[in-house]
């Protein structure tokens, strides 16, 4: 069920830009999206602290700029991912993946909190999944999509999504590490099975399992960017 | 999959403006909240520390908390609340009562640099900033713990 490459069924207008430059683009649209978020991340929180107004702002024009792009481009919510006729196969595509994410955050809980798990439940985790989604519409369904165009599907697109995805988790030592391999893990499945349900559902049993496994200490309650220090 | 339009470009120009704009203007913000240009001050060497004055120009009822930094390390913090009748006939401050003193009495023989800043709270005391009062004041600790200026300081 392999699909096609989006770059090659690419169709030109009369006002559409030389195919170059078009292929140019998206590493510009995926740089312009990674500037939004790490202004949000960085920039807001050292200059105004916790405004939610003020870091709505580089948050509506990352939005406006994919929705935009998505528009300009043709794409439908099919096309992003948003389907369900390839859900069970992205599933079992992230089957053992996510199994053994999950055994190896398990382990690491367990030894490095000598043999108990302290981390408690917390309310917030039941929005998880609509967060984990959030992101993996912008990481596959975006910055994916956008790499495969310049990059071509394959390795290199699959890289560019895993560091893009781990710099957004600096500085965090331990989170940059897993989200360069979950980032490249579910960047490999997008490409084989582009179903963002899947890889939100495979999103969200690994952030729970961190959450609740491994002691705050090492992952200092999930926080990345400025907030990780405070 | 179309290929985008020239509409596109524009966009991603406008959002690149758009950002800066935002960023310039936060830095600006959190300059003016966090580090208002509104502390003047001075600090110069006395035979047993380092003694001297502090405003806060957008608050000039309001004594300023000092702290002094030897040679890059916390030293001791005061409150500019001493007479400094001086400072108030220049019209520096609206008062007299901004003058510090600290005294140094636990520091090796041999040349020394120390550094006074204001402390200033914002928001809500969950941030804080220094800004430092007058220049480095460059000076020697003698055998007997004395102090004197640097000879070689500018």
């Amino acid at each position: 069920m392999k699909e096609s490459t989006i770059a090659s069924d690419s169709q030109s207008s009369p006002e559409t830009l030389a195919a170059g430059v078009a292929r140019a683009l998206p590493l510009w649209e995926i740089a312009s999206v990674m500037t939004s978020c790490l202004i949000a991340e960085w920039a807001v929180l050292v200059f105004v602290g916790h405004s939610k107004w003020v870091m709505a702002i580089p948050i509506t024009l990352a939005f406006g700029l994919m929705l935009f792009s998505h528009r300009e481009c043709g794409e439908t919510l099919r096309d992003l991912g948003l389907r369900t006729d390839n859900f069970v196969f992205s599933c079992r595509l992230l089957f053992l993946p996510t199994a053994l994410a999950v055994f190896l955050i398990v382990s690491f809980g367990w030894f490095t909190s000598q043999s108990s798990f302290s981390a408690p439940w917390r309310w917030r985790f039941a929005a998880l999944p609509l967060w984990a989604l959030l992101q993996q519409y912008v990481l596959n369904g975006f910055i994916n999509r956008r790499a495969q165009i310049a990059l071509g599907a394959g390795p290199k697109s699959i890289a560019l999504v895993a560091i893009a995805f781990s710099i957004l988790h600096l500085p965090s030592p331990l989170l940059a590490l897993l989200t360069l391999v979950a980032g490249a893990t579910w960047a490999f499945v997008y490409q084989r099975a582009p179903n963002l349900y899947a890889l939100a559902l495979s999103h969200t049993i690994a952030s729970l399992t961190l959450a609740l496994t491994v002691s705050p200490r090492w992952l200092n309650g999930l926080r990345v960017g400025f907030k990780y220090f405070g | 999959m179309k290929l985008p339009s020239t509409n596109l470009v524009h966009v991603l120009i406008g959002k690149s403006i758009l950002e800066t704009v935002l960023v310039g203007s936060l830095a600006v913000i959190a300059f003016l909240t966090i580090l208002p240009p509104y502390f003047h001050g001075w600090g110069e060497v006395t035979d047993y520390g380092v003694a001297g004055w502090a405003v806060d120009n957008g608050s000039r009822w309001e004594r300023v908390e000092v702290q002094l930094f030897i040679d890059g390390n916390f030293f001791d913090t005061a409150v500019a609340n001493r007479s400094r009748p001086d400072v108030s006939s220049a019209g520096w401050a609206v008062d007299e009562w901004h003058g510090y003193a600290f005294v140094i009495n636990s520091l090796s023989a041999g040349p020394h640099e120390a550094r006074v800043y204001a402390l200033r709270n914002s928001g809500n005391a969950t941030r804080k900033s220094l800004q430092l009062m007058g220049t480095p004041i460059q000076f020697v600790v003698g055998s007997d713990g004395k102090l004197q200026k640097h000879s070689a300081a500018k």
